[in-house]
């Protein structure tokens, strides 16, 4: 049995480690709330997003847009990584690279020009231990990704997929489904596909309701939509960033639960094995006193 | 009678108050809109939306985006709403000259120079304008 003060002395620092990552749980759980809260945010504007949409459909406007058609022959694709910059988060980045990875090499294998863009010091230096060469990397992004910074990335993704520079962006991201599951997965969202159904996706069936008003478009149905398209496009990049916010805090959150319940275990274990140790080392003293006394009375 | 106005961005709701008059930035230039209007729908350019209200005249400068008027609540859907007060003009003209100096040399990244150019004088305007 190991001696009673090295126990001792792990014990208190584990008790030290418990204190640090309960912080953190409670800092997590601090910005998955004010993360949620962006989230929120950014579906009621998806939601008048939505609206608009069925009320073009309703109005008779041919949803076509040059982002919405897929190309005839993909020559170039992006994918882009949201990983975090900071580690203790479980499994939330491996994950996201267990998912990302494949789907890079299916994209090399059929793409003759696939760039790889990474969001996340996590997924840089995961990309650059395996070898693989990351073409744009950002780590500007943390818990609260701003509309400003996500929109000039999806500025120049449009310019790009206007110019005939690229012909599709995958993203891969975690998913936030609910507080208890988060799913990595990757998504094309350029050519962004169908335009309601992408909307319905984010937010649900959108506010329908009186669509029967006759509404006046100023200009004109086809105008507006020209602009909803690459709006809608950035939204759904930024609910992208938001979500991986949330889910990385969400995961820290989880895993900083588990470590701090599993700290306390380790406490546990070790007072028991501790005090059985102090015991053990008592009744050798009193042994060796008694001894003693008894080899004096002799 | 009043009318609601609000303001939407991706990041949070912006305004959301009663005003009597609201004067929306549309692409081609303002639109009036007081209480009563008929349903629309419109697309916004790059300026100044005026919200009269019982405390004065509100201002706010509007990114682009979509303006939507119904049952008297004009929703506004842009990237960005700036008071007016905060646009920095030093800021809109180096933006101007960077939108001055980008390639044109085929439609689509004309297109996309254009848009550059508008906001940005869009965003001078509203700078210089009094508030």
């Amino acid at each position: 049995m190991a001696n009673a003060r090295s126990l001792d002395k792990r014990r208190k620092s584990i008790r030290n480690i418990r204190k640090i990552t309960r912080t953190m749980e409670l800092i997590a759980t601090a910005r998955y709330r004010k993360a949620m809260d962006r989230a929120a945010a950014a579906t009621a504007y998806t939601d008048r997003i939505t609206q608009i949409v069925s009320r073009l459909a309703a109005a008779g406007a041919e949803v076509e847009h040059p982002l919405l058609e897929p190309r005839e022959e993909t020559r170039a694709a992006t994918l882009l990584v949201l990983t975090s910059n900071r580690g203790l988060c479980g499994g939330y980045n491996s994950s996201v690279l267990r998912i990302a990875n494949p789907r890079l090499q299916t994209l090399r294998e059929s793409i003759p020009n696939v760039r790889l863009e990474v969001s996340g010091k996590r997924g840089i230096g995961s990309f650059k231990f395996r070898g693989i060469n990351v073409d744009t990397s950002y780590t500007q992004f943390e818990d609260q990704p701003s509309y400003a910074d996500v929109e000039q990335i999806a500025n120049r993704y449009l310019e790009q997929f206007v110019t005939g520079q690229i012909d599709r962006l995958d993203v891969a991201y975690t998913r936030f489904i609910s507080t208890s599951k988060q799913e990595a997965v990757v998504e094309t969202l350029l050519p962004l596909g169908n335009l309601e159904s992408a909307a319905d996706e984010a937010n649900g069936a959108g506010p329908g309701g009186s669509a029967t008003v006759d509404y006046e478009f100023h200009p004109s149905a086809v105008s507006v939509l020209e602009e909803v398209v690459p709006t809608s496009f950035k939204i759904r990049l930024f609910k992208c960033f938001l979500d991986a916010a949330v889910s990385e805090q969400v995961a820290r959150m989880v895993a900083m639960k588990s470590a701090t319940e599993n700290a306390g275990e380790i406490i546990k274990q070790l007072s028991m094995t501790y005090n059985r140790a102090r015991q053990a080392q008592i009744t050798g003293e009193i042994m060796e006193i008694i001894g003693g006394v008894e080899a004096l009375a002799n | 009678m009043a009318i609601r106005c609000v303001v939407v961005t991706p990041e949070r709701t912006e305004i959301d108050r009663e005003a009597s008059y609201v004067t929306l930035p549309m692409y081609d230039g303002e639109l009036g809109v007081a209480a009563g209007r008929a349903p629309l729908i419109g697309r916004l350019g790059y300026g100044l939306l005026k919200l009269q209200t019982e405390t004065g005249t509100q201002q706010l400068f509007i990114d682009g985006g979509f303006a939507q008027v119904e049952n008297d609540v004009v929703s506004v859907l842009t990237s960005r709403a700036i008071p007016a007060e905060q646009i920095d003009a030093a800021a809109a003209e180096r933006s101007l000259s960077e939108a001055l100096a980008m390639p044109g040399n085929t439609p689509e990244l004309r297109y996309i120079r254009d848009a550059a150019q508008l906001r940005a004088r869009g965003q001078l305007r509203a700078a210089r304008a009094p508030h």
